[in-house]
């Protein structure tokens, strides 16, 4: 949370010389960070981020107070200014305070006191210009005081309106709300109760304020509004975070009361609330405060060793120095024992609670900057997780660039559209409860529709390909989801180019044996075959099948990578020469070219490869090599090897040699 | 083409011809006009194969294959310019071929880049899941449910039941409901690589030495100019004994060095985190201006203080790690966790305008990579 804060008024609270730059330096490097330095009308006000768990310097008191420390560690002295004290003998209001039927276990304290005969007075110069220094609204005085005085002290404080309040009957119950009950904040906007929240009501059950976080209607000041009711409580922090989330009502007061704000400071902050009503309504009379505080929580004392110091900063401070940083803070140190202090934070601390805590106050009072920096030595662990393998996730990525396709990231979220063009329906899809935009709403089971979609978006460039490498989301019941890491290329170039791809990614990964198995119409199926002969299906290669002018391919890569290797199994360079010549068939269209190839490549052990040269229509026209590892092959090896063939492919119906057989 | 082309006597004299028209620098259509067309000269080659006996017929078969092979080969490696050959000279000026030149996505070239560096100091790289359950994400980070720590996180939450039985989170105790004691829990989108450290304390069984380097996708709820609901975050964690604040600031002085350039610096600045104690905002200082903040006696306008902001980072809090099974007092450590898009876009040069064209599919911006 951020906080604009004028250099003058900081200046109520904190004595220093110290530049705003100086300030700004100071603060930033051991507490609240100032993020900048806002110039306005000759005055710098700073604009600083509070960290949630110090709602203790979200007030210029507060600031000024984390200020006076840290200054004084860089040599600016500094000190935090005592509170003004309101002119005594002031006319006691004799008007009694509603009934306060407080339930401990929802509020630790309720402190009010009677504003009588308020005059309706303009805000003065001076508090009008840093309300709107600090961005607030300005209205009338009896309004503004709240506000400043929040801005001020830290504890937010409602104004009631006397008399409305009063006609409710005088009573203030302080209970959770039931499930139904309707109220109107004071902006005239209306609420229904969920049950639980914490509300002010009346002896009938009508809600009458909904505290620390806004007021209601029917008690709200208004332009006639001569009698108030000032009113501060400390409600348990958890209870205001959920009234106001649920209802998202999400005023200052609630964003401040909903963190644990010290109790005791209701009643610093209610005096000086009283002394500017005082000063600037010049009301006819001012009751006496009234208090409901049951339980002072002490905190609680921590036990220091001082060693943990040294553990966590790696130098040694002096115990001396420690006592005084944390005596600064406003802790009560004592010491325990030689190595151990008792420290007792103060009640405007509470997130002071262990030891490590503590370790944080002394490193930033002594200063970060101050600590040398130097790497670890120790033990290298040596124990990466074996089911990931990113150095084959790279080598994959390289070679598909050099090869001239593009790397793409999309969104694993995806519209209904997408996720229905995948090969699953919407409702096999995990979705996400509260989804910022229309399309981004489901959790990808395939790459392939947002790659197509990619395509589609750069229409100009007729031989694109894409590929990305990411997770898709598979739903498991009662399970985290399976998230496959697969790999997906969508091509506007041929079916056989893609193929060619695939097989270099399997020729780069030393995986020899996979097939492609066609499939009826789609497309086919890529399988690999493991080291005992077992199948598995990695993926599918194919046309997309909304736009025959795209070829994509979708694989899993962990089955792929298990079976990978860095290295070959290296064969000894044959010292024989393979005979290598050329075979044209007229194949029926029945026929697949797979099926031939595979056909001539099982029909004799000295054919070694078989591959495809050429088609023309229904040509085909294959390079057939011919070796022997031990010796020379002579055309009188090959000639009878060549004539089987082509008796071996006529008699399966698989083709017909065009041309004549070479002698 | 061989250097002395020797096929058979026949078709010798016209390999020599071909080898002189080549270094003549001839134009392709010419040459293809010359020897492949019809009337070329490889047909009237052809032709005379029927002078030769059968015996002779086939050993000029396979040698007239072999140089019409070669014949195209060389013809299609001509260049197919219209330049005006001056004389003989070939043309050096001629642009050269247009080739297909596709680039790795700059997130794979920055996580590249982040990982070698840490690799170096002995970090182990790994990636943990995106859908996971709350616990890992919150509780086990000394996050509560409905605390208002979480509100800074805008998170994404799966439409799945949970069906884990209730037992009431105790902050000091959060295993409690692991997941597998529980039976499972809220799923969510992870909005941080933080639910790694947990995992990473559980995979090696609560036995430091720890360096981990976690880098995967994460996801808010938050779309402009400077945020995407999917971005990539990476992040770190040392466990080990005697591990203090001086390593983690070595850590990052090592990277800032290797990752910005020599004599960058890093500096830590109070902060909070629920996971961590103490916390720290990391800066590193801006190479224009050398960490000072002015550039020739004005203000600099890249970083404007000194400094840049790269992310969050702390001394693990001792309830993280009795979460992951290690002794707070045994052992300490610290954890680092920024986003991948901004450390890289720190850069001189590399200023984008709007993140979301990182995730745009626009090749006029993935192709300037």
């Amino acid at each position: 949370m951020n906080i604009l804060i004028p250099h003058s008024w900081l200046l109520e609270h904190l004595q220093t010389n110290a530049s705003p730059e100086e300030i700004q330096k100071s603060l930033s490097l051991s507490g609240p960070s100032v993020e900048r330095i806002i110039h306005q009308d000759d005055e710098a006000i700073y604009d600083i981020e509070i960290t949630t768990n110090r709602v203790d310097s979200f007030s210029v008191r507060g600031l000024a107070r984390e200020a006076a420390v840290i200054l004084n560690q860089f040599d600016f002295p500094s000190s935090l200014k005592q509170l003004p004290t309101a002119p005594a003998n002031y006319p006691v209001s004799s008007l009694p305070v509603p009934k306060i039927i407080n339930n401990p276990q929802l509020c630790r304290r309720v402190i009010c006191a009677v504003i009588e005969g308020v005059q309706r007075t303009p805000t003065p110069d001076w508090m009008s210009k840093r309300l709107k220094q600090i961005e607030l609204n300005v209205h009338d005085s009896a309004i503004d005081i709240t506000n400043y005085i929040t801005h001020d002290l830290g504890h937010p404080c409602h104004a009631f309106d006397y008399d409305k309040l009063m006609a409710t009957g005088g009573e203030i119950q302080i209970v959770e709300a039931q499930k139904g009950e309707k109220f109107t904040t004071l902006d005239g906007a209306e609420f229904t109760s969920v049950g639980g929240e914490v509300v002010f009501k009346n002896a009938q059950g009508l809600i009458i304020d909904l505290p620390s976080i806004k007021g209601t209607h029917n008690t709200a000041i208004d332009e006639n509004t001569t009698n108030i009711l000032l009113l501060l409580e400390s409600i348990k922090p958890d209870k205001v975070r959920f009234a106001s989330m649920t209802h998202a009502i999400r005023t200052t007061a609630a964003q401040i009361l909903e963190k644990r704000v010290d109790p005791a400071l209701a009643e610093v902050v209610i005096v000086q609330a009283l002394r500017l009503y005082q000063e600037i309504c010049q009301p006819k009379a001012i009751g006496q405060i009234a208090d409901e505080f049951p339980q002072l929580a002490q905190p609680t004392t921590i036990n220091f060793p001082l060693a943990k110091a040294k553990q966590y900063l790696g130098v040694e401070i002096e115990p001396m120095q420690i006592k005084q940083i944390l005596t600064q803070l406003e802790c009560q140190v004592d010491t325990q024992a030689e190595d151990t202090l008792l420290v007792t934070p103060p009640t405007f601390r509470p997130d002071l609670e262990t030891p490590v805590d503590l370790v944080e106050e002394i490193a930033r009072i002594y200063g970060y900057h101050r600590l040398p920096a130097t790497i670890m030595a120790g033990q290298l662990p040596l124990n990466a997780p074996t089911d990931q393998h990113f150095d084959r996730e790279k080598t994959l990525k390289l070679l598909l660039v050099h090869l001239g396709i593009q790397e793409l990231y999309t969104y694993s979220m995806v519209s209904a559209g997408l996720a229905e063009s995948s090969p699953y329906s919407l409702d096999q899809h995990l979705k996400l409860l509260n989804p910022l935009s229309e399309d981004k709403v489901y959790l990808r089971r395939s790459l392939l529709p947002s790659l197509g979609e990619a395509l589609v978006q750069n229409p100009d460039h007729p031989e694109l390909e894409f590929f990305e490498i990411a997770h898709i989301y598979h739903p498991e019941k009662d399970q985290l989801p399976d998230q496959q890491l697969v790999l997906a290329i969508a091509s506007r170039q041929s079916y056989r180019r893609l193929r060619g791809i695939l097989e270099s990614i399997f020729a780069s990964l030393f995986v020899d044996r996979f097939s492609f198995k066609a499939l009826d119409k789609s497309g086919a199926e890529i399988v690999l075959i493991g080291q005992d002969g077992g199948e598995k299906s990695i993926g599918w290669i194919g046309h997309d099948p909304a736009n025959e002018n795209i070829v994509q391919s979708e694989l899993q890569l962990a089955p792929l990578f298990q079976l990978a290797k860095k290295y070959p199994n290296y064969q000894p360079i044959p010292k024989t020469s393979p005979i290598i010549e050329d075979l044209t068939f007229q194949t029926p269209s029945t026929v697949q070219i797979g099926e031939l190839i595979e056909t001539i490549k099982q029909h004799h052990n000295l054919i070694s490869n078989v591959t495809l040269k050429d088609i023309y229509q229904r040509n085909v026209t294959l390079t057939i090599t011919y070796w022997d590892k031990q010796h020379n092959l002579s055309n009188l090896d090959v000639r009878p090897i060549r004539l089987s063939i082509v008796n071996h492919v006529k008699s399966k119906q698989l083709g017909e040699l065009i041309g004549k057989l070479p002698d | 083409m061989q250097n002395s082309p020797t096929y058979h006597p026949l078709i010798d004299p016209v390999a020599q011809e071909l080898k002189s028209d080549l270094e003549r620098g001839i134009k392709q259509d010419e040459l293809t006009q010359k020897y492949l067309t019809k009337k070329g000269l490889f047909n009237h080659l052809a032709d005379q194969m029927k002078q030769l006996s059968i015996e002779e017929r086939k050993s000029f078969g396979q040698k007239l294959n072999q140089f019409k092979t070669d014949l195209e080969l060389a013809i299609q490696q001509t260049h197919t310019s219209d330049a005006k050959q001056s004389g003989s000279q070939f043309d050096y000026s001629i642009p050269g071929q247009q080739l297909n030149i596709a680039r790795l996505h700059p997130i794979t070239q920055a996580i590249e880049e982040i990982t070698q560096i840490f690799a170096q100091l002995g970090f182990v790289r790994v990636r943990y899941p995106e859908v996971d359950w709350d616990y890992y994400v919150f509780e086990s980070l000394n996050m509560p449910p409905e605390h208002p720590a979480r509100d800074e996180w805008e998170t994404f939450f799966i439409d799945t039941p949970d069906r884990s039985t209730n037992v009431a989170y105790d902050v000091n105790q959060p295993q409690r409901r692991h997941p597998s004691l529980v039976g499972g829990g809220k799923q969510v989108l992870t909005t941080h690589t933080s639910n790694g450290q947990v995992r990473e304390m559980e995979r090696v069984g609560g036995k430091p030495p720890i360096r981990m380097i976690n880098i995967a996708r994460c996801y808010r709820r938050q779309q402009d100019a400077t945020h995407t609901q999917m971005f990539h975050q990476f992040e770190g964690l040392v466990v080990d004994r005697g591990i203090n604040i001086q390593h983690l600031k070595g850590t990052l002085d090592f990277f800032a060095q290797k990752f910005y350039g020599p004599g960058i610096t890093s500096r830590i600045r109070p902060f909070h985190f629920r996971f961590t104690e103490p916390s720290f905002e990391v800066d590193f200082s801006c190479h224009i201006c050398a960490g000072t903040g002015q550039v020739n006696g004005d203000k600099c306008k890249f970083c404007k203080s000194g400094w840049h902001e790269v992310g969050g980072a702390g001394m693990v809090h001792p309830n993280v790690l009795k979460a992951g099974g290690i002794d707070p007092e045994q052992y300490t450590g610290f954890a680092f966790g920024w986003g991948v898009e901004r450390t890289y876009t720190l850069r001189p040069g590399l200023s984008i305008d709007d993140i979301r064209l990182l995730y745009s599919n626009d090749l006029r911006f993935l192709t300037q990579f």
